[in-house]
């Protein structure tokens, strides 16, 4: 299957490159003098954001063109996302209050990001078990489509509403795991690190669409197959 | 100012380590599912 | 614009439901009793000296709400479900956006009817004093509601036919509640707390906002919901 190839090529190729991007995170990029080698975790924390967060738009946009168009294969997209994003949003949750202890003393905190991220999450999580839910496989693209889009229209609502919740009710912490003005090297860790993680989102996405077009193929010939025929 | 830098690498490197694993499982779950699903 | 006669379809799916809850007044009973429940048991726990009423009336307000909808909300669908009577309702020649209007419409009345005793046994149960607020208070309260109810009415739509819908329902809904949530409570502890009025109305305005997206929003989306 040549999707399935590709994606599992550019998925390696990704994974070779974060290791490079650890070596520069780690050893390359100068320490911040304030939060000291915990700050370091944001070259992981702010792309696996950026594309927990994205995940959830690019469900969001296939969901509406399936509505329109019917098409399976926006379904299998926007299946392929939210799984990936799922992913995603996992990594945010994990580094997130590992960043937020040693800076703020707390496991967690109600601080914007983090809250980004449960949101997320639950979004995410509730998608994948509707999905999983319902039998028909038309109701399931059509339903999941509905919620997709549902989640989408919320992000916005969620991401301007806990940044100013935050503005409202601040928070008495002396060091933020916000971004700094970021000084040349670090900036280009960062982008580094986000364009790795881009290549993780697409090689992901490439082999979880494929993977749901294997099922789709097994189905059906499990659907119309002999009796004879086991099951791996 | 701080004299020194606050000594928080052990955190570094635990988020570090969780992430790899994360990433490094989710590959793998896809690796093993395809390849089930090839096999069938 | 919704036609006059939309409009009309829309009202009478809400007053066949509504006619159908009052006549077995079961939902509204569980809904109230549980209500109670749940204040006595925050009563039991509390601690006066650690905690004062002004501080938990108004989570503890917004928690026995939350309940309600959900209560109501589950059960929005499961009529037509029980008696395939959802097919019966599809075939009538109303549009699908009046069936999503009167299911909203029911909803809305259901949990409204629980918010008009659950207020009242919230100021007697925590000594707060709700009267003097009550105009502030309605409002958040409406607008909340509305925001939670409509979303709500469009997903219980789909997860109504699943194995475990009601335990789906909650989950698929939850993180749409948790905004309207947050914006209410916050409110409501200022409006309490005796605080001026213009505090609220950042909330008020997120509130109305949500309200209008969302509605039309799951407005929009419902035929999907119900489409073969």
């Amino acid at each position: 299957m040549r999707l399935l190839r590709a994606g599992r090529w550019i998925t390696a190729i990704a994974l070779l490159l974060l290791a490079g991007v650890y070596v520069r995170a780690l050893v390359y990029t100068p320490v911040e003098r304030l939060q000291g080698l915990a700050q370091k975790i944001y070259y992981l924390h702010v792309p696996a954001a950026i594309w927990a967060e994205t995940a959830m738009i690019i469900v969001g946009i296939a969901s509406i063109f399936y509505l329109f168009l019917k098409d399976p294969r926006l379904d299998r997209f926007a299946h392929a996302s939210a799984e990936v994003g799922t992913v995603f949003a996992v990594l945010m949750l994990t580094t997130g209050p590992i960043w937020g202890k040693p800076i703020w003393g707390t496991w967690w905190s109600w601080d914007a990001r983090l809250t980004l991220a449960l949101f997320l999450f639950l979004l995410y999580v509730g998608y994948l078990l509707l999905r999983s839910a319902v039998a028909d496989p038309a109701s399931r693209a059509r339903f999941a489509a509905v919620l997709g889009i549902c989640g989408m229209v919320l992000v916005p609502f969620v991401h301007f509403s806990v940044y100013m919740f935050r503005t409202l009710h601040p928070m008495p912490i002396v060091l933020k795991p916000s971004e700094p003005s970021l000084p040349g090297s670090m900036l280009a860790t960062l982008l580094f690190s986000v364009s790795v993680f881009t290549l993780l989102y697409v090689g992901f996405v490439t082999q979880r669409y494929a993977l749901s077009y294997l099922r789709e193929q097994l189905e059906a010939t499990a659907g119309g197959g002999d009796s004879g025929m086991g099951h791996a | 100012m701080p004299d020194t830098v606050p000594q928080n690498g052990g955190y570094m490197v635990g988020a570090y380590v969780v992430a790899a694993v994360i990433l490094i499982s989710y590959a793998l779950s896809l690796y093993l599912r395809t390849r089930r699903s090839l096999r069938a | 614009m919704p036609s006059s006669s939309s409009l009309r379809h829309a009202w009478a799916v809400a007053s066949k439901d509504l006619l159908v809850e009052f006549r077995s007044r079961t939902g509204i009973l569980s809904a109230v009793v549980f209500v109670v429940l749940v204040l006595m048991v925050f009563n039991f726990g509390r601690d006066p000296t650690a905690v004062s009423n002004l501080v938990l009336a108004p989570s503890i307000l917004w928690v026995t709400f939350t309940f309600a909808a959900i209560l109501a909300l589950n059960r929005a669908f499961q009529l037509e479900l029980e008696n395939q009577a959802l097919d019966g309702l599809l075939l009538a020649p109303i549009g699908r956006g009046s069936i999503y209007l009167g299911k909203l419409v029911a909803n809305l009345v259901f949990v409204a009817t629980v918010e008009v005793i659950g207020v009242p046994l919230v100021a007697l149960f925590f000594n707060v004093e709700v009267w003097p607020h009550i105009g502030p208070l309605a409002a958040i309260i409406t607008l909340a509601t509305l925001g939670f109810v409509a979303v709500g009415t469009l997903f219980s739509a789909m997860t109504v036919r699943t194995r475990f819908a009601e335990l789906l329902l909650p989950v698929v809904l939850l993180p749409f509640m948790i905004l309207p949530l947050m914006w209410a409570t916050l409110a409501t502890t200022s409006v309490l707390a005796d605080r001026p009025l213009s505090e609220i109305g950042g909330s008020l305005k997120m509130l109305a906002g949500y309200d209008i997206v969302f509605v039309v929003v799951s407005l929009l989306l419902f035929p999907a919901t119900v489409n073969e």
